[in-house]
């Protein structure tokens, strides 16, 4: 069944068109993140779906119920909102209970649900005071225990954790990913962190300039971006975008590349029909930072990997791994290599390229080519 | 079924109107008691009223009539001398005590009171106070011959060369303490770390206020000229309370000419164009103000 | 050389707080003299100066201006004119105050097409010079029946101040953040309920502020008081304007200086109660928002 169907949405303000067209169906129990950068339209719509904003064209359903004209406190709905919108003047409990008492919900039976959402997010000791005394965290919970209050069919949520410290950030981000497997509810996230979407959705809507670019699983859009935005958008640190020409070496369909040791051909396996038509062309190649590492001697033979000595730029130790940065065509490319293998700035390394997840983009429009 | 539906869609459409049925009282007022009375004034004052209004179109006699009254110019004159001396002394105290008491000054609070008290006080009572205080007789005149002045004399308020003097004298009391208020506000408002850098560059203080912060509270001299101008034309009390326009209409302002050609001598249509130029006045400077304003919040 | 420092800014302190202190004697003055002229006798006043201090201390003058004093024909002192006031500052306060806080909700969390101009159109209100309107009003207060009265000064007063108040809300209101009325909204509250279980609990401050403005321009009023009232109908300061300037009689300056601190004494007071809320009013009214 149908948790939440858009159904080609527009938005105009006036004259700028926000929102052109955006469709989007997922099931029922379903995680989908909205994601993209700021002004993409992302906030809009979840706004639109909550009924805080009007729809200039098409149809919102919730469940099987066109909810496109109904007011907010009629779609069945919950939102957590970024700043996260607490009543100053209410304690924590009226806090929860507020949209209980609007809907006349008997006392006794709204105090039973805020003990049940106090335990469940454990701010029982908190319940009688305002949210002034509250931590950026604990008001977190406030917020997420005010939408919970009532049993929703969807619930909303508004970048909740863009105002946390990036400790409590991932914590929270696991709870929320909890809550989501107890509760098995409809749940809309909006985020411009690409982690938060990859590692809360089940479905990634990936919006830009009022559009859905890809829409996806995040497996599914972290390997098979289908342009160059999603493919940078998505990953940390990002994709590597190279210039490179497409040639034929040794009857081999290959790409060259430049660094400061010389120019050096990876051979291209396995996609050579769509790349026939751009021998002598400038295709531009993508290739994520952990597919080019340090030489390890048990993949030497696998299909598609390839070998390269060059010159060390910067180097970034992250802790598990260290980021050392190549130029490549004159492009600054980044690689994810061993501490333990990583060389100093200036002296050379010998890297392994694989190019089995190589993606490759039309260099005019950012399209994917294969 | 369908009723319910149809309730619900018209309770629906009663919230929807909420808003617009709240504001359309201050809406239809602000249409009618300001533009339309705007409107009927600027009418009024193109008719031949004189003891009663009167509809009848006569051109522009009343403004001719205006024009040509001697009044009308001795009280613009004192407009401008009133306007000119008390904004640039309001001005220059205010800024001078706003200066001084950002110095970190214990009884910052209590002083600031003192300074800004006038503000609370009726025209009408500045204007009785600062009468009494230079009475020609018993007030300052009295007080520097027993302090051995023997000569000295003060009959400003009686001489009709300097009547409008004492408007300056009370008004710049009544509101200087006002501009301290709005620049000590910007004062405190000026970013702490731009006035440390200029130390960690080696600036002096007086060069800091020179050449920094004075300069960054462009605006607020902006916000106090507009504003005081706005007073000095509408300025209405402080005369009537302190010299009653007298001695004759010596120091008339345009505000205590309209009232008393509207209200005591039977001459609407006079009344009424005078308070058009007194608009237009205001307009001037308001309506650039409000321009660059609106202009610069939307682009902020 | 760090000596040579000290003493210089030594000197700086002195200079400073003695400016300061003689900014202070400057606005304190002419209350001094108010003051001790309200307690001498007419004599002591006559052979004294304006700060002598008075040979004996009298309360006449203060008990003369309250119920004996002429103004005009009428010798009943300030006393009624001091109850028209606050008959008249109490209604029209407060219904300002109320029109302008809902004012200001529907014009930060409720906007609609147009509303922007409306705020424009209202603000130009704070600043034509009432002389423009005085003839009008005039006119329509005598059609309605209240030429004269106290309702049609309440009537002139809250129409008149309504663009000050609605800018107070305004700029308070355009500050709580609009997901408030968000969440609200999905929580099933109407604009009702918001405006009265979210807003107006913490509007607290700006309720005080408007209040306090309101109260000291309304109070303060001389030109619609002189122009829209009668006889023993008028507000106070048209009163003590009147009495000031009755010229019969012998001139009795320690009741006029009392009749003028009686006047003052309203909003004098609330500016040493709530003088943070009087100087917030003062600025936010006209630095604008």
């Amino acid at each position: 069944m149908s948790g939440l169907k858009i159904d080609n949405i527009q938005k105009r303000f006036g004259d700028v068109h926000v929102l052109k067209g955006i469709d989007i169906e997922i099931d029922e129990g379903d995680f989908l993140i909205l994601v993209g950068p700021s002004g993409c339209g992302k906030s809009t719509l979840l706004h639109m779906i909550a009924g805080l904003e009007s729809v200039t064209s098409g149809t919102i359903s919730i469940g099987q119920r066109d909810v496109t004209h109904l007011n907010p406190k009629d779609r069945d709905i919950a939102m957590v909102f970024q700043s996260y919108a607490l009543y100053p003047n209410m304690t924590v409990r009226q806090n929860i209970s507020f949209g209980l008492s609007i809907r006349k919900v008997p006392e006794s039976e709204q105090e039973e649900i805020v003990q049940r959402v106090a335990e469940m997010l454990q701010i029982g000791p908190l319940l009688d005071r305002k949210p002034s005394q509250l931590s950026g965290g604990q008001r977190q919970r406030v917020a997420m225990g005010r939408a919970l209050a009532r049993k929703p069919s969807i619930f909303l949520f508004d970048e909740p954790l863009s105002n946390l410290d990036a400790k409590l950030r991932v914590e929270m981000r696991t709870e929320i990913k909890e809550l989501h497997n107890r509760l098995g509810t409809t749940m809309v996230y909006v985020t411009h962190d690409q982690i938060e979407a990859m590692t809360l959705g089940q479905r990634i809507a990936i919006m830009k300039d009022g559009v859905i670019q890809q829409f996806g699983s995040p497996q599914e859009i972290y390997d098979e971006p289908v342009n160059q935005f999603v493919a940078g958008f998505i990953g940390s640190p990002s994709m590597n975008f190279i210039p490179c020409p497409v040639v034929k070496q040794d009857n081999q369909l290959s790409i060259e590349l430049d660094n400061e040791t010389g120019k050096f051909y990876l051979p291209i396996d396995g996609k050579n029909a769509e790349l026939e038509s751009w021998v002598g062309k400038t295709i531009i190649l993508g290739l994520r930072p952990e597919k080019i590492t340090h030489d390890i001697a048990s993949h030497a033979d696998n299909q598609g990997i390839h070998r390269a000595n060059c010159r060390v730029g910067i180097v970034e130790p992250t802790g598990p791994d260290t980021l050392v940065f190549i130029e490549l065509n004159n492009t600054k490319t980044v690689c994810r290599v061993d501490p333990s293998e990583a060389k100093n700035t200036g002296e050379n390394i010998d890297l392994m390229f694989d190019l089995t997840k190589a993606v490759f983009f039309e260099p005019e429009t950012g399209e994917r080519v294969c | 079924m369908s009723t319910s539906t149809d309730k619900r869609n018209w309770g629906d459409l009663v919230q929807a109107m909420l808003p617009k049925i709240v504001v359309a009282p201050t809406f239809v007022a602000t249409l009618i008691f300001i533009y339309g009375f705007i409107l009927w004034n600027a009418y009024l004052s193109f008719t031949k009223s004189r003891l009663l209004p009167r509809y009848d179109w006569a051109g522009t006699q009343q403004y001719e009539r205006l024009f040509a009254n001697e009044r009308w110019w001795v009280a613009a004159e004192n407009l401008v001398i009133f306007g000119g001396l008390f904004i640039i002394f309001c001005l220059i105290i205010g800024i001078f005590l706003a200066i001084l008491l950002d110095q970190r000054i214990r009884a910052e609070g209590a002083l600031r009171t003192i300074y800004l008290y006038p503000m609370a006080l009726s025209f009408i009572v500045t204007g009785t106070a600062w009468k009494w205080i230079l009475n020609p007789g018993l007030g300052l005149e009295r007080l520097m011959r027993e302090w051995g002045f023997e000569n000295f004399t003060f009959d400003w308020l009686v001489n009709s060369e300097m009547a409008i003097y004492t408007v300056v004298i009370a008004g710049v009391w009544q509101s200087s303490g006002f501009v301290m208020a709005l620049f000590l506000a910007g004062l405190r408002g000026i970013d702490d770390s731009i006035i440390k850098a200029a130390q960690v560059d080696g600036a002096s203080l007086p060069r800091i206020y020179r050449s920094i912060i004075i300069p960054s509270l462009r605006p607020v001299f902006f916000s106090a000229i507009i504003i005081l101008s706005h007073i000095a034309i509408k300025s209405f009390d402080l005369v009537m309370a302190l010299t009653g326009g007298g001695p004759g209409y010596a120091s008339d302002l345009p505000a205590t000419f309209m009232y008393s050609f509207a209200f005591t001598r039977g001459q609407l249509g006079i009344g009424a164009a005078s308070a058009m130029m007194m608009l237009c006045a205001v307009a001037a400077i308001i309506v650039p103000y409000l321009y660059s304003e609106l202009r610069s919040t939307r682009r902020g | 050389m760090v000596e040579q420092n000290q003493q210089q800014s030594l000197l700086g302190r002195a200079f400073v707080y003695s400016a300061l202190v003689l900014g202070a004697v400057y606005f304190l003055i002419p209350l001094f003299v108010m003051l001790i002229t309200s307690v001498k006798t007419l004599d002591d006043i006559r052979t004294g100066s304006l700060i002598s201090w008075p040979d004996q201390i009298t309360f006449e003058a203060w008990s003369a201006a309250w119920t004996s004093a002429c103004i005009g024909v009428d010798c009943g002192g300030l006393k009624g004119y001091f109850w028209n006031s606050i008959s008249m500052v109490v209604p029209a306060v407060a219904i300002s105050t109320l029109i302008g806080a809902f004012n200001g909700y529907v014009l930060t969390k409720w906007r609609f097409r147009g509303s922007d101009i409306f705020f424009a159109m209202l603000l130009i209100g704070c600043f034509i010079p009432f002389q423009v309107v005085l003839l009008p009003m005039a006119r329509t207060l005598g059609f309605l029946g209240l030429a004269g009265t106290i309702p049609g000064l309440i009537l002139v007063h809250v129409i008149y101040g309504l663009a000050f108040t609605t800018l107070f809300f305004r700029n308070f209101y355009v500050s709580v953040p609009d997901e408030l009325v968000k969440a609200a909204r999905i929580d099933g509250a109407g604009f009702f309920t918001i405006f009265f279980r979210i807003l107006l609990p913490i509007s607290g401050p700006i309720i005080v502020v408007s209040v306090i403005w309101q109260f000291t321009q309304i109070w303060n009023d001389f030109l619609f008081g002189v122009v829209y009232s009668a006889g023993d109908k008028q507000p106070i300061t048209v009163a003590l304007n009147n009495l000031v300037n009755t010229s019969t009689g012998v001139k009795q300056y320690n009741v006029d200086m009392a009749a003028a601190i009686i006047a003052a004494l309203p909003t004098l007071l609330v500016y040493f109660v709530a003088g943070k809320y009087f100087v917030r009013g003062l600025t936010a009214g006209s630095v604008k928002g």
